[in-house]
């Protein structure tokens, strides 16, 4: 049986919860976990002052209750489960290395900012600066794989090294904005300025959207590699045409005024 | 008028950012008016001749009442202190002493600070931060810069004197014919009353200003551009190649920008790419570039806040050290989303001018306020209060745009205290109160000041 935490006491201001998270929970009791410390606001607080704790502490975590006010929850996990059983505050996963955290209504801005591992899934919608790094930061996700059902705002995948972001639904401005390396799928129509100062990286989306002027048409191809993503987001639950799935897509190269090595990769048939 | 005139030479004009420091000023002693205001434009001599004091005016009030200084002092910091996410905002019509004063109760309280830059330069903050900035003084501006150019500006109405003092038409070291010896480029989505003035006027459509940058960025390093360009921005590839030859060709060149670049849609990618594209230069010739700031000391409040927490607006004291994260700490999203309980309002008024669901969280919470003037945030404050005008009633510190320091000199006095004086009143006390409670928590010496809420 999971640990529950049910937020008994709705927040006035933000709380920043960054204890809701396995490592920190590991090997502390109920009592304990109820003394774990929270801020509400600028006071510092005890979990249990907003949630009822109860169940077995074996790294699955379940949260309940109206959590849009409540921040960095599963920052920094390495490991279980922590399942939202609906919306969730900025900063969830922030710089997340292992582990899994389910949301099942949105996620708010900064989802899984510089996350390292792990997997994040969405069923519902994210904000801005998905899977992106902090202001001032060179680099954002650097590993692990995000999964979003809905929609999500700009700058998704904001200088990201590595790993997988997939939108099922649109994105907003500047997907993939000075990336360094790894995979953004759009399945739904995106923004304008894509991919714009990217140095390497694929970014794949299954409708036409438009290029910056940096950008170069290479090729109109089907590569293999488009296919085995698409056949692992199926498994994932995305709705995919198979046509699609077979289909040709135009490589656009970019951005120049970058390395020139990234790709955009827009579905063409 | 009354024979009673003095003069106040070298004064300086705090109304817009230009903060000209050459103002002859002919002061009414017994009317207590500025009469005449030499060498300031249309909006200068507006700025101090419509300067006037209402006497008869309470200088402290709780919901609407007259209180003494003291008083307000005492229930503005109680407020403060008794609040678990408190806000400050405004201060870029103040003096850098009393914006340090600001930041240091911020700090005490535990709360967000933040200033109006976030909601004109804000974008150009945070481009500062990712790409970093080619930058030089509006003096070296006017002795050696032989290309200028304005984008998403209007300079004529905003900044009149900017043409004449520092980047069109002064004579400068190796500037010999001013005007003449400089080409100057206007980029606009409207032919504004600035158009005039340049040499070359370009109009983008609107919202193509990133495309435009970033395809001026793609030629200066020789990479090839689509005619189909000119579709999509509404410029065409020739006037684009033309520019980017002047640019590369010119011995000293500038870029200053506006609103209409940091305000539009990509916001502070536009910013970053003009940045960008001003370091990309600096490969073929000196180029700098330069945000045209609006309020008189925006400037000092960036470089104050700067140089006491690390970063320059948007900055969230509530752990006990400086957090900066704009989109969360910035004061339109901190009232739109509900999350600030107490706000301290210094020399603004985002009741009047922030989005409405700001607005409306604003007046749910306890405000307390300082301004020189009525206005619809100080109607809605628990505790207000009114103070001095910076540069005419009251000395101190302003920076110009191009971060250069200038000491102010006063026309004449008010009876009114300036913010310094009131903001020091409200930091002294908030420490007084913070320790109370950290002793009454048990915490002693040094944990008294750490310890935590
Ligand atoms: S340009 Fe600005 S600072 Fe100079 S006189 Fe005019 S309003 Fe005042």
């Amino acid at each position: 049986m999971p640990l529950h935490l049910k937020l008994h006491t709705t927040p006035e201001v933000p709380l920043e919860a960054e204890c809701i998270c396995p490592d920190r929970m590991r090997g502390l009791s109920i009592d304990d976990i109820n003394r774990l410390i929270v801020f509400h606001g600028n006071r510092e607080m005890h979990l249990a002052d907003f949630f009822e704790c109860s169940g077995n502490n074996d790294g699955d975590i379940r949260v309940a209750g109206d959590l849009v006010n409540v921040k960095h929850v599963g920052s920094t996990m390495s490991f279980g489960l922590i399942t939202i059983e609906g919306d969730i505050g900025v900063h969830a996963g922030a710089a997340m290395s292992g582990g899994k955290i389910l949301i099942e209504g949105n996620a708010s801005d900064w989802l899984a900012p510089e996350m390292l591992g792990g997997e994040i899934e969405v069923r519902g919608n994210a904000g801005h600066l998905v899977g992106s790094g902090y202001r001032g930061s060179t680099v954002g996700m650097q590993g692990g794989e995000i999964f979003i059902h809905g929609n999500v705002k700009n700058e998704t995948g904001h200088c990201m090294r590595r790993g997988l972001i997939v939108v099922g639904g649109t994105s907003g401005d500047f997907t993939g904005v000075n990336m360094l390396a790894g995979t953004i799928i759009v399945i739904g129509e995106m923004g304008t300025r894509t991919g714009a100062g990217m140095k390497r990286g694929s970014i794949i989306s299954l409708t036409k959207t438009s290029i910056l002027p940096t950008f170069s048409l290479a090729c109109n191809y089907s590569p293999v590699f488009i296919k085995q993503y698409l056949h692992y987001l199926l498994k994932k639950g995305y709705d995919i045409d198979s046509k699609i799935i077979n289909g040709h897509f135009e490589r656009w190269c970019g951005d120049a005024v970058e390395l020139n090595r990234g790709e955009v990769l827009l579905y063409a048939d | 008028m009354s024979e009673n005139i003095k003069i106040v030479e070298n004064a300086t004009c705090t109304f817009c950012g230009c903060v000209c420091d050459d103002m002859h000023l002919h002061v009414d002693v017994e009317e207590k008016k500025i009469v005449k205001a030499k060498n300031a434009c249309i909006l200068g001599r507006a700025w101090f001749s419509e300067h006037t004091i209402e006497e008869n005016a309470p200088a402290a009030m709780i919901d609407g009442k007259e209180v003494s200084i003291e008083d307000a002092i005492e229930e503005a910091a109680q407020t403060l202190v008794n609040a678990k996410f408190p806000i400050t905002y405004g201060l870029s019509d103040t003096t850098c002493e009393a914006q340090r004063q600001a930041v240091a109760i911020t700090d005490i309280i535990r709360g967000n600070i933040d200033t109006t830059t976030s909601v004109c330069h804000g974008p150009t903050g945070l481009a500062f931060q990712g790409v970093g900035e080619s930058t030089s003084t509006l003096g070296e501006v006017k002795n050696r810069a032989d290309l200028v150019i304005y984008w998403g500006g209007n300079p004529a109405e905003s900044h009149p004197r900017h043409f004449g003092r520092y980047a069109v038409t002064p004579k400068g070291m190796f500037i010999p014919g001013g005007k003449k010896d400089r080409t100057v480029v206007l980029v606009d989505v409207r032919k504004t009353k600035s158009a005039p003035v340049a040499d070359i006027f370009i109009q983008p459509k609107p919202g193509k200003d990133f495309e435009i940058l970033w395809a001026l960025r793609a030629l200066v390093k020789g990479k090839t551009i689509s005619a189909d360009i000119e579709e999509e921005t509404g410029v065409s590839l020739e006037v684009l190649q033309d520019l980017t030859e002047k640019m590369k060709n010119c011995r000293f060149g500038v870029l200053f920008f506006g609103m209409g670049l940091t305000m539009t849609r990509g916001r502070h990618f536009n910013s970053g790419a003009l940045l960008a594209l001003a370091t990309d230069l600096n490969e073929f010739t000196h180029f700098v570039a330069k945000p045209v700031r609006g309020h008189g000391n925006v400037t000092g409040a960036d470089n104050v806040v700067s140089w006491q927490t690390g970063y320059p607006f948007g900055v969230n004291f509530s752990r006990g050290f400086p957090r900066f994260n704009p989109g969360e700490f910035t004061t339109v999203d901190t009232l739109s989303n509900g999350h600030a309980d107490a706000a301290l309002i210094i020399a603004s008024d985002p009741g009047s001018n922030f989005p409405k669901r700001a607005i409306e969280h604003l007046k749910s919470i306890p405000i307390v306020v300082l301004d020189t003037k009525q206005t619809d945030t100080s109607k809605d404050a628990h505790v207000a209060f009114r103070t001095s005008t910076y540069g005419i009633n009251t000395s101190g510190t302003v920076y110009r745009m191009d971060d250069v320091p200038i000491t102010l000199r006063p026309a004449f006095e008010s009876p009114f205290p300036d913010d310094e004086k009131i903001l020091t009143g409200i930091r002294k006390r908030v420490h007084e109160l913070m320790l109370a409670r950290h002793s009454a928590n048990g915490a002693i010496g040094e944990a008294k000041v750490a310890a935590p809420l």
